[in-house]
């Protein structure tokens, strides 16, 4: 019972605390925002940099300048009061002095009235009349014996500090500046001091003098320099921020032209304004723009022409051919009854027509590609079946060539959305490839798939890729040795045809390749048509590839990953530098 | 925007604070300016005499005339000096007053105090005084305004004496007045004379005031200044002129070492009136030399070295050496008296007959002469003459009269038109060059026997009744007439003659009254203007003086001669006018030899 306050005061205390937590908390977070705002308009805006610095050094240097000036007035309007009142005060002590040297004891009765008339002499009698000047004598040395006198009459003991006093009774002519009342209101006073001496001594002669005027004018003074300061300081911002705008402006107008541009608005101009810097730089910029416009519009015109003539020319030599072809067949048919060097040349004849005509068609593939008129006929498509079709068409050319095709395929169906004709096309071609470069060694063809994807990787072990060559294997009429004779038909087109297939899938197409170690393509395509591929259901460089030195090849990137028995195993990444981007 | 907004702030921020920041502060520290004057010690008048104080005397006698002297000095503290004399339960029986209202009541003691003890140990003192008159603040001594004879103290030991057989006194009855006696005036005082402008301003007319001795000598400008502004006593106020009307000194007037300074407020401030202002300063303050600073309102507008102004504005047209004469057998004979020089007689022989009195002055290079002659009837008429020689024209168609007094010329600065003044048949009257007697009325009803004139000529001094007036003259428009006279307070009584000894001194004859001598005798005695000063010349004259001339134009020493029982006598020493020394005298064959009579000086 008796804790329970302090228990409720210790509630309260912590709600408090609490309370105050939450609103620091608030307001941190208010001022991180704010900071943040303030940083990124920083960092993004000229304009305010230069017209905050403007501002800042300006202020700076305004208000250096409006201090010294203010304080040069006010340091000139006290020193001429000083100077007033001092010589004030010493004809006053004079004269003061005199009237006192008459006597020779304080106690004498008409010092008194000497006191009070010298004070009110001083003074200038009207009160009204002397401008609030106030002139009192006092003793502190006969402090029973003679009256402080003050003209006009008002108190001004607070007036006179300890000091002054003490240092007025020690015989030095001193001042002060104090602030108080004398009957009215609150005014600052110049209080001077002087001792007058005496026959019996010594006595104190005070001014007190209203720095009113003073004041005023100081404060005058200091607000027309504070105004003009602030006047001029407002007008640099201003001046600052016109300027700026001058020539931020255009740029700004250049960098959304720039982007426009790049955005492929290849018409985009400037406005050009006066023969000025920027008008230069708007002139320069359009000449660039018109420049770059002309050249791409120039090398769009030849690619297309270059295009079109490609499958022109494809179909031009299609009708030939037929002929060619239907009397090549008939001389092949009939090469029997030849001569055997003529029934050869039959045979050479029959083998590059059918060259020629996978390489027209092919070229009118490829063309296809480039006018942009490839159709993706996507169906949701079991790619077992798929792979088993093109070992199988294959086989016999395996044979051929003494390579065995292994399939490492699971058992259930592997169901994606795409068109078969192309998936089995890119797969004939890498297979073919494998086959065509296995120097007899088998080759690995594996299916595997996650929930986005599906990957096939071909992997053969001829004589592999060099470094460098995984990117230049999908370029048209590429060739890894050119002085090497093609034993197969292959058009030099089919890894590029392949890689268009893939793209236009949205899949990936990529190679491995190690010298002496063989060579791996993988297909990865999404399962979903239209889905974007972030990975792999399977890794591009296999797992029994070498690693030189036990890590990456130099430039490429190592993973690190949990092994077996809690080991950290430590190879080359999945994928990396080396993957062909195709995902456009 | 709301970074530039920031930054605008900042700026005005610190222009702001930098500006308020060079204000003139609400305090600062003690800023020393340098050492000022030093003040040096010292006392002016160490040798002042100080009134005794209560504690000086157990008698009771002398502790009532010690109390009788506790008032003089600076009138501010003479309550307070004199209070320390009352016991402190009867202090306020003596009621105290302030500034102008402080005045001295002056007492001349007729005799010892008496003293009469009482059974409880305190005792009763009375005094039996004259009253001489009121000491104002001005430093004049007015006319009495009381009337008592006598005043009674009660004493009784103070009980905080140490001393039970001989204890302190202290008074615990008294009367409400500040009693001043006639002594301590001349002891604790100092006498002052300042000068007022006749009504036409040609002649100074002195004023005589006390001044405390206690006053140092710088305040005595101050004091004279402010006497000037306040104006003359009040007797002299018909024959003098004020200065402007509210003139006043302002605050001090202040100087040392021949340099001195006197400030004034004063309305209608001309070079003509600062002239006249300065020449009276100079012969107010005669020891002063040195400049004078007059300034009016702080301006500085003339400056007078005092010595010089007082030679070249002398204060009396007194030349050359006064010159005796007498009447010896009816006719003016010079006197001769050793050390002394004498002159021929002034006045034809042919009017030089039958003289009972005469009066001659010198007014510039001419003399005037009145003579009292005596007609075959014994009557007497008067005659006036004037002349650069011996005035040989005399005029006189006058009544006769049973008896003239002795006529006495007013030494007035136009010598044209000289006035006179004698009394005939207990009446004054004026007359002038022409001898034509006019009446002069008088403000105190009474029979005139006397009449003196003084050396600037503006006040005069009379006997009416047998007391001793005097009284300021006005020339203003060649019209003689006499202000209200003030009688001054003398021991004596029954006065026959009167006549001014230096300007501020009057020598005057009657019957002395003294303690313990119960027949009244002749005598002569001096006395101030103002009465105060009553000292006995010569006692015991045996005769009434019937005659007295004095020289006035003397400083210091009293230069007098007087007839009594028909012989002439001079002072200096006291003895008679021989006839031997009367010269031009042809001895009388074998005729009863007579004796000079009426003595009179030329000056």
């Amino acid at each position: 019972m008796v804790t329970s306050p302090h228990l409720f005061s210790s509630t309260a205390a912590s709600r408090r605390l609490h309370a105050a937590r939450a609103l620091w908390r608030v307001l941190a977070a208010r001022s991180a925002r704010l900071a943040a705002g303030l940083h990124q308009t920083w960092r993004r805006s000229l304009q305010v940099r230069v017209v905050t610095i403007t501002l800042v050094a300006s202020s700076l240097l305004v208000g250096g300048f409006a201090y010294l000036i203010a304080d040069k007035i006010t340091g000139i309007l006290l020193e001429n009061a000083e100077t007033d009142v001092l010589l004030r005060l010493h004809n006053g002590s004079d004269y003061a002095a005199k009237q006192f040297n008459l006597y020779s004891q304080p106690q004498e009765a008409q010092l008194q009235d000497t006191i009070d008339g010298t004070v009110n002499y001083l003074a200038g009698g009207d009160p009204a009349q002397t401008s609030g000047v106030v002139v009192a004598i006092t003793a502190d040395n006969f402090p029973r014996t003679i009256e402080p006198r003050t003209s006009p009459d008002v108190e001004i003991r607070p007036l006179i500090s300890k000091e002054l006093r003490a240092s007025v009774a020690g015989g030095n002519i001193a001042h002060q500046i104090r602030t108080g009342e004398l009957g009215g209101e609150r005014t600052k006073y110049l209080v001077y001091g002087s001792p007058v001496p005496t026959r019996f001594g010594q006595v104190e002669l005070y001014y007190l003098v209203p720095l009113a005027r003073q004041d005023a004018t100081a404060a005058d003074a200091r607000a027309t320099v504070v105004a003009t300061g602030v006047a001029l300081v407002l007008l640099l911002g201003l001046l600052a921020a016109l300027v700026t705008r001058l020539v931020v402006t255009p740029v700004r107008v250049a960098a959304r032209t720039a982007q426009r541009l790049s955005a492929g608005l290849l018409d985009q101009r400037m406005v050009v304004n006066g023969e000025d810097d920027l008008a230069l730089l708007a002139a320069s910029f359009n000449q660039m723009a018109t420049n770059l416009q002309r050249q791409i519009l120039r090398l769009e015109e030849m690619s297309r022409l270059q295009r079109r003539f490609t499958s022109d020319v494809s179909h031009e030599l299609r009708t030939p051919l037929t002929t060619v072809r239907m009397a090549a067949d008939l001389i092949f048919a009939e090469r029997d009854e030849f001569e055997p060097a003529v029934a050869r040349s039959a045979e050479l004849l029959q083998a590059e027509l059918d060259r020629f005509e996978e390489l027209l068609t092919d070229l009118l593939e490829i063309s296809r590609f480039d006018a942009g008129f490839a159709v993706l006929d996507s169906e949701p498509t079991d790619l077992v079946p798929v792979v088993h079709r093109v070992a199988e068409r294959l086989t016999s050319l395996a044979e051929r060539a003494g390579v065995t095709i292994e399939l490492d395929v699971p058992a259930t169906p592997v169901i994606a959305e795409v068109d078969p004709r192309r998936v089995e096309r890119v797969l004939r071609n890498l297979v073919g490839n494998a086959v065509e470069h296995g120097e007899g060694k088998p080759v690995l063809i594996t299916l595997g798939m996650d929930q986005s994807a599906v990957a096939i990787t071909v992997r053969d072990h001829g004589v592999g890729l060099k470094p460098g060559e995984e990117k230049l294997v999908f370029n048209r009429f590429w060739r890894a040795d050119p002085s090497r004779a093609r034993q197969t038909g292959g058009t030099g087109l089919g890894l590029s045809i392949s890689l268009e297939d893939a793209r236009l899938h949205g899949g990936w197409l990529e190679a491995w390749g190690a010298p002496g170690q063989g060579a791996q393509f993988r297909l990865t395509l999404p399962a979903r048509a239209g889905d974007r591929l972030t990975t792999s259901p399977l890794r591009l460089v296999p797992a029994d590839a070498a690693l030189p030195f036990g890590g990456p090849r130099a430039g490429g990137l190592l993973a690190i990953g949990p092994g077996s028995a809690g080991a950290l195993a430590i190879g080359p990444a999945a994928g990396g530098d080396d993957r062909a981007e195709v995902t456009s | 925007m709301s970074r530039r907004l920031l930054a605008v702030l900042l700026g005005g921020v610190l222009l702001g604070t930098g500006l308020t920041g060079c204000g003139i502060p609400d305090n600062s520290g003690v800023q020393v300016d340098g050492r000022g004057p030093a003040a040096e010690s010292g006392s002016l008048n160490g040798g002042v005499v100080e009134p005794p104080t209560h504690t000086a005397s157990r008698d009771p006698k002398e502790f009532i005339l010690n109390y009788l002297q506790a008032a003089a000095g600076e009138r501010e503290q003479a309550y307070e000096r004199v209070k320390e004399f009352i016991a402190p339960g009867s202090r306020s029986l003596l009621r105290e007053k302030h500034g102008s209202e402080i005045t001295l009541t002056v007492v001349r003691l007729w005799e010892n105090p008496e003293v009469t003890p009482n059974s409880d140990g305190s005792s009763v003192v009375k005094i039996k005084v004259q009253q001489v008159g009121v000491l104002r603040t001005d430093g004049s001594l007015a006319p009495p305004v009381a009337s008592e004879t006598e005043y009674q103290f009660t004493l009784r030991p103070a009980p905080s004496s140490t001393d039970a057989d001989d204890p302190e006194l202290l008074i615990t009855d008294l009367p409400n007045v500040l009693l001043l006696n006639d002594e301590s005036l001349q002891k604790y005082y100092g006498i002052h004379t300042i000068y007022f402008w006749n009504s036409d301003q040609t002649r100074l007319v002195p004023d005589q005031r006390y001044l405390p001795s206690a006053v140092p000598g710088e305040r005595r400008v101050t004091e004279v200044v402010r006497w000037l502004a306040g104006g003359p006593s009040d007797w002299l106020a018909q024959g003098v002129i004020r200065l402007p009307d509210g003139t006043q000194l302002i605050n001090n007037a202040t100087g040392a070492n021949g340099h001195w300074e006197v400030n004034l407020n004063m309305p209608g401030a001309n070079d003509a009136r600062l002239g006249r202002l300065a020449t009276q300063l100079a012969w107010s303050l005669p020891e002063l030399d040195g400049q004078l600073d007059l300034k009016i309102q702080n301006q500085k507008r003339l400056t007078v070295d005092l010595k010089q102004e007082r030679l070249t504005h002398p204060v009396y047209l007194v030349s050359g050496n006064p010159e005796r004469f007498s009447v010896y057998d009816g006719a003016i004979h010079p006197l001769s008296l050793p050390g002394e020089v004498s002159g021929p007689v002034p006045v034809g022989p042919a009017a030089n007959k039958r003289i009972i009195s005469a009066a001659l002055s010198r007014s510039g290079d001419k003399v005037l002469a009145a003579l009292v002659v005596s007609g075959s009837d014994g009557r007497q008429r008067l005659l006036a003459g004037s002349g650069p020689g011996p005035v040989t024209v005399f005029n006189g168609g006058g009544p006769w009269y049973k008896t003239l007094g002795r006529p006495v010329w007013l030494r007035s600065l136009d010598p044209q038109h000289p006035h006179g003044l004698v009394v005939a048949g207990g009446d004054l009257y004026r007359f002038d060059g022409q001898a034509v007697m006019k009446p002069v009325s008088l403000g105190v009803p009474g029979k005139v026997t006397a009449v003196a004139a003084s050396l600037e000529g503006h006040r005069i001094a009379l006997i009416i009744d047998g007391a001793l007036y005097v009284a300021a003259v006005n020339l203003d428009g060649g019209v003689v007439t006499v202000g209200q006279p003030r009688r001054l307070v003398t021991r004596m009584s029954d006065l026959s003659a009167v006549d001014w000894g230096t300007e501020n001194q009057l020598i005057f004859a009657g019957s002395e009254e003294r303690p313990g001598i119960y027949e009244r005798r002749p005598a002569i005695y001096e006395t101030s203007v103002d009465g105060a000063l009553d000292t006995a010349l010569k006692r015991d004259i045996g005769a009434r003086v019937t005659h007295l001339a004095a020289y006035s134009g003397s400083s210091t020493d009293l230069v007098f001669m007087y007839e009594a029982n028909k012989v002439a006598y001079r002072n200096t020493p006291y003895e008679p006018i021989k006839r031997e020394q009367v010269l031009d005298v042809t001895p009388p064959a074998g005729g009863k030899a007579s004796n000079p009579t009426a003595p009179f000086f030329l000056y």
